[in-house]
């Protein structure tokens, strides 16, 4: 006789059992928490670049030991254009993936969850190295960071993200009306 | 080993095949892990500030038990309930952490129409659902002291589903104490543990104070720890009220619970399972009427 044992504890493949929410799930408080807090982390992005350019001449020296004056600092502000530039893009798009969010768009929340987890690991690197977190640096930032990630990948954020829309792929039932916007 | 035994979680095998394992899912298992890692790290970072600020110090303490308490503990607590707390009927509710909740005390037979129709003409309130307005309103009713009745309760969790609805008394005067009652509809063809088929299971419990939760640290209601007490409560209000309504007592049917639920509150019981048989409790035709549904 052939008696296999339960195990005293559930597959930890539990964690990515896929989800199954109703179609007509009302948008949980995680989803606009999680769009709000990407504003938030928008706007502390946008504060540090225009405090990195109001301060470029301070960083060169502290950090790059350069002499704002030279040759070399003064081409450095292609650099800091440069930094400029890609930062305004990359908060653009950030802020476009929260609006998509708040709409219940899965791949902004997965894309915005890389970006968080990126933006973590960056600094737990520096934080390894040596570089104090605190109020005064980069600790705002960080939380943000870390907040947007517990939203967005709690299970009710999820479940809404995932949720089956009508009228995609779903055999033509009867659906009169568009569906009616909550809220 | 040889090939993987089936598991026994009907759950885990429901979903078709092609959808267990997706690339969208293990980001997600990834994503909810790491957040519960980070947010660790958040809680170090923030209690290290509240030792240099000197008097704000105090505020960023505040802001680390809402860290830990709100996002630390319960993250943690459910990726690891998740792996240890068995998913199948032991006779407790869990709550949204996974943690063990309120003890299941109490069963009924009958259409969902009469169980309503039974509760209200027993006195009971049915409690909204948790909604932002319904929040509001408890912080408004709280700083204006206007008692609200019908206030909704936290979500416990059996079968794997949030409770259907709930019912509850108001203590005078007193919004720290009420009694309330979860139910469940259960799965279809489901039979408690013994074979007795049962159409609602339900948990009933009487909020007695307002503290701290002994596991994730939340400022929750506390529950009075003889559960049978508010059982019996139920079972006769519900008798006395409705005629139509009979009872049968699976005696001994959880006995000896000396646990804890998912606030930390010892519970004590004599272990049987009242089902109450509602089923001729005449229901008005679909006349549940909602309150605070404006």
């Amino acid at each position: 006789m052939n008696v296999e044992k339960r195990a005293a504890f559930e597959p930890p493949a539990e964690l990515v059992r896929p989800v199954a929410p109703p179609p007509d799930m009302r948008r949980p408080v995680s989803t606009g928490a999680g769009a709000v807090l990407v504003v938030l982390r928008v706007i502390a992005g946008v504060v540090w670049l225009i405090a990195l350019a109001a301060q470029w001449d301070q960083v060169l020296e502290d950090d790059g030991g350069i002499d704002p004056e030279s040759a070399e600092g003064v081409a450095s502000y292609g650099v800091l254009v440069f930094i400029l530039v890609f930062g305004a893009v990359v908060l653009l798009v950030q802020l476009l993936l929260a609006f998509a969010v708040y709409r219940g768009s899965n791949a902004a929340r997965l894309t915005l969850m890389i970006l968080a987890t990126l933006s973590i690991m960056v600094s737990w690197l520096d934080y390894v190295a040596g570089r104090e977190i605190t109020i005064r640096t980069t600790l705002v930032t960080l939380a943000l960071d870390i907040l947007v990630l517990l939203a967005l990948s709690s299970r009710a954020a999820r479940s809404y993200a995932q949720r089956p829309r009508r009228g995609r792929g779903a055999p033509a039932t009867a659906t009169p009306v568009r569906t009616p916007r909550v809220g | 080993m040889g090939e993987t035994p089936v598991a026994a979680s009907e759950t885990v095998d429901a979903p078709p095949p092609t959808r267990r394992f997706s690339l969208s899912a293990a980001l997600d298992g990834f994503f909810f892990v790491f957040a519960g890692i980070a947010s660790v790290w958040l809680a170090w970072l923030v209690l290290n500030e509240s030792f240099g600020f000197g008097w704000w110090g105090i505020a960023f303490f505040v802001l680390f038990w809402l860290v830990l308490a709100y996002l630390v503990l319960p993250r943690l607590h459910r990726i690891l309930t998740t792996i240890y707390v068995p998913d199948y009927f032991i006779g407790r509710a869990r709550t949204s952490d996974g943690l063990l909740g309120d003890p299941v005390n109490l069963a009924v037979d009958g259409p969902e129409a009469s169980v309503h129709a039974a509760m209200l003409a027993a006195g009971w309130t049915r409690a909204d659902d948790v909604t932002l307005a319904s929040s509001w309103r408890i912080v408004t009713g709280t700083l204006t002291r206007k008692s609200y009745d019908e206030a909704p309760v936290s979500p416990l969790f059996l079968f794997g589903r949030q409770q259907d609805f709930a019912y509850q008394q108001e203590v005078a005067g007193n919004p720290a104490k009420r009694h309330h009652v979860r139910y469940w509809r259960t799965p279809d063809g489901w039979l408690l543990p013994g074979g007795r088929r049962v159409d609602w299971l339900a948990a009933g419990t009487f909020d007695r104070a307002v503290g701290f939760s002994l596991f994730t640290l939340q400022v929750t209601h506390k529950i009075d720890a003889d559960t049978d007490v508010e059982r019996d409560h139920i079972v006769a209000t519900v008798l006395g009220a409705n005629p139509g309504a009979r009872v049968h007592v699976l005696a001994d049917f959880a006995t000896g619970y000396h646990s804890r639920n998912g606030g930390g509150d010892t519970i004590r019981t004599d272990g049987d399972l009242p089902v109450i048989d509602v089923s001729d409790v005449p229901a008005p035709a679909l006349a549940v009427t909602r309150g605070g549904d404006t």
